[in-house]
């Protein structure tokens, strides 16, 4: 049993036109006999009359139809749970709002198998069916044209938009915010290469080593001193290669010193001050260079003695003392950077990147801490339903205590007054 | 010889149609009954405030009775209507026959000494019963039925009235009322009278200066996107006049017998515009050229 404020139906008039009244040609060729028939002069007025009553027969068989299909539909509904929600919506003004979205997808999964409208997706078929009607002249007959599916699909469409939250979605949001671990390889400065022209050179050395092992091969067989020989290459090659490195390293050939150490040196030595220098660093600066003058002597075995570190070190601390001293700028680095095209390429791209990462995260925050109120919110919307339901059975119960004449027990009312209290706090709460 | 034989035909399709309106009462009463009883319904389903499952079948089954008896009430009025137009068309045939032979014998030129009074009322007339368009549920206008154009390769009978642009004495271009007389598809061209008879005029014209005049009335009710709307610019017939004008509309029709209100361009007004002015769907086309002369 409904209300019937919640009937859909809107009680149309269908009565008839008057033709006594409105038409009154009509009315009098009624009348005649058929002897007396029509006359010609008579015709645009009974055409007019005739088109009055025809255009008021078409507006009321629309109006049938979309009547009757109102009364389908809410018939079909068992439950009439739409409609219900459609009342209480009008009732309750703005705190359902948020609802509507729900309550569209409830009614696309809804055991109805037409679109959620209540009339409009439907009025489509009832025109297909009255084209039928035109060629068929019994309506009764015809059978129902398969329903138009396109509603349907529509709603499938927006379905995911509507949709409840899950918790699978929340943890999707939540494993997103995880990821950014592997993200840390890509702000890595791998370290610098050897240069091209290191490269090639080295390149060109193990093949003209190759070869040469390979003339050996051919020429030296019998001798069978393949394996020394080869070994004897190799290191060859090993120490000629460094040898090219320190040669790189160093811009004057044959001396190990930094330019720092060696401007230093030269500096003294010009100035022609190098006795009263004698007392600290120069003992250890000669006997260093005794180190490498004796290893100079024997070419072959250079590389040996110059180890670089040394060398490099004192170049380094050098250059340290001489920054502190305020005698060099130790913006070095910085302008030794800006060279390397590449290097300030990379750089610009990671921070490029930190930058849409940073604002990435936030915004799967954002999602995140959105979609979390949202479930608050869903699960609220569930209680307003259950007690939505409260609320109605506590009324049906009062309406049957009242169709049988007694009046409702407390027990009926007061679960009533309860049932209206918690919807209202639920829907208190929705709203803050 | 023919209009013996047409005189026969219509007063048989008038005892047709007397018929026809018979059959068209006894739907009617018999639809009556069900209606009352809907209303009875309705009346008992508000007063007992509730809708039971009995209420609901019930209703279904005198809406689906109802709609039943509309379609059969249509039907019949349509085919009395359809019965109606034939007579008219039979009518019009004869009066184009006797034109004809009128003009061929130049004896006695049938609407010679028809006053300019007469004329105008003959005009409302064919208007008025200008037959409304009612489509069936879901039907589309078809076009000349009230704004909707005429398809592009559409060729106005002999008979038809339109608005014609023809170049008036003074040198100025004008559009006038006028009716087909022939239209050659060789040359594009038709030959048109100006409806005005003291003109006399027979004008040979390309059919870009001829503009079809509605068949039928759209009705506002039913097809209310098959009207000129508000603000609109249009060429109208300017009242007791037999010449087009562009005028904007003010109100659309608001029933199936109503006017238009229009706006005419007029200088002599302060805003440019005439007042308010009715004019029949009949005479209401739209107007082509956007641009102010």
């Amino acid at each position: 049993m409904s209300e019937l404020k919640d009937c859909p139906l809107q009680f149309h008039d269908f009565k008839s036109v008057d033709h006594v009244k409105l038409c009154p040609r009509y009315t009098a060729v009624l009348s005649r006999s058929e002897d007396d028939g029509i006359g010609i002069e008579e015709l645009d007025t009974l055409q007019l009359e005739l088109e009055t009553l025809l255009s008021s027969a078409s507006r009321r068989l629309r109006v049938l139809e979309a009547e009757t299909q109102i009364l389908t539909d809410w018939q079909d509904k068992k439950g009439d749970r739409r409609f219900l929600k459609l009342g209480k919506e009008h009732e309750l003004g703005t705190p359902i709002k948020h609802s509507k979205p729900k309550k569209q997808k409830l009614d696309g999964k809804g055991s109805h198998a037409s679109g959620p409208g209540p009339g409009r997706p439907k009025s489509r078929n009832m025109q297909q069916k009255m084209q039928e009607y035109e060629f068929t002249d019994d309506p009764v007959d015809v059978p129902r044209i398969p329903k138009n599916d396109a509603p349907n699909r529509f709603w499938a469409s927006v379905e995911p938009y509507c949709a409840d939250i899950t918790n699978d979605e929340i943890k999707v949001l939540e494993d997103l915010l995880k990821t950014p671990e592997d993200e840390a390889d890509y702000y890595k400065i791998p370290p610098l290469g050897k240069h091209y022209s290191q490269r090639w050179a080295q390149e060109d050395l193990l093949e003209e080593q190759k070869d040469g092992a390979r003339t050996a091969l051919s020429g030296d067989k019998k001798k069978g001193i393949l394996g020394p020989l080869a070994e004897l290459d190799s290191k060859d090659v090993d120490s000629l290669l460094k040898k090219s490195e320190s040669q790189h390293d160093q811009p004057e050939d044959g001396c190990p010193f930094g330019h720092l150490t060696q401007r230093l040196l030269q500096a003294l030595v010009e100035e022609n001050i190098i006795s009263p220098v004698e007392d600290s660093p120069i003992p250890e600066i000669s006997g260093k260079e005794s180190g490498t003058d004796g290893a100079s002597t024997s070419p072959r075995s250079q590389n040996k003695p110059f180890s670089a570190p040394h060398t490099k070190s004192l170049e380094v601390r050098i250059k340290e003392e001489l920054i502190a001293q305020g005698l060099l700028e130790s913006d070095d680095r910085p302008a030794e950077d800006s060279e390397d095209e590449v290097l300030a390429e990379l750089r610009k791209r990671q921070a490029e990147l930190k930058a849409l990462s940073a604002h990435n995260r936030a915004k799967k925050q954002e999602l995140l801490r959105l979609a979390k109120e949202e479930m608050n919110r869903q699960e609220l919307r569930q209680r307003v339903r259950m007690a939505d339901n409260e609320v109605m059975d506590a009324f049906r119960k009062i309406m049957a205590a009242r169709q049988k004449k007694r009046t409702p027990t407390k027990k009926e009312k007061d679960q009533a007054w309860k049932a209206l209290k918690e919807r209202e706090s639920i829907l208190k709460l929705l709203d803050g | 010889m023919a209009l013996v034989s047409a005189d026969t035909r219509i007063s048989e399709l008038l005892s047709e149609l007397h018929q026809l309106i018979k059959q068209t009462q006894e739907e009617r009463s018999r639809s009556e009954h069900n209606l009352v009883n809907i209303q009875k319904t309705h009346e008992r389903m508000q007063t007992e405030n509730k809708i039971s499952p009995y209420y609901r079948t019930k209703l279904r089954g005198l809406y689906t009775t109802a709609k039943a008896d509309a379609e059969a009430e249509c039907n019949i009025l349509r085919r009395s209507l359809d019965k109606i137009a034939e007579i008219k068309s039979l009518l019009e045939e004869r009066r184009i026959a006797a034109k004809i032979a009128g003009l061929y014998h130049d004896s006695e030129p049938p609407r010679k000494t028809m006053r300019r009074g007469v004329l105008m009322t003959l005009l409302q007339q064919s208007a008025m019963t200008l037959p409304l368009w009612i489509g069936k549920p879901g039907e589309k206008p078809p076009p000349l039925c009230g704004a909707i154009p005429a398809s592009s390769d559409y060729v106005a009978k002999p008979g038809d009235k339109v608005a014609a642009r023809v170049k008036a004495v003074d040198g100025d271009e004008q559009w006038i009322l006028a009716e087909v007389v022939s239209y050659s598809h060789a040359a594009n061209k038709y030959e048109v009278d100006d409806i005005d008879e003291e003109g006399k005029e027979r004008h040979t014209l390309s059919r870009r200066r001829i503009i079809p005049l509605p068949q039928w009335k759209a009705n506002p009710e039913t097809d209310p996107e098959a009207l000129f709307q508000k603000d609109q610019l249009v060429l109208a017939l300017y009242p007791q006049t037999t010449c087009f004008y562009r005028a904007l509309i003010h109100t659309p029709p608001q029933r199936p017998q109503d006017d238009y209100s229009v706006l005419f361009e007029d200088t002599s007004y302060a805003d440019g515009y005439s007042p308010p002015l009715n004019v029949a769907q009949r005479y209401v086309v739209a107007c082509k050229e956007p641009k102010k002369k």
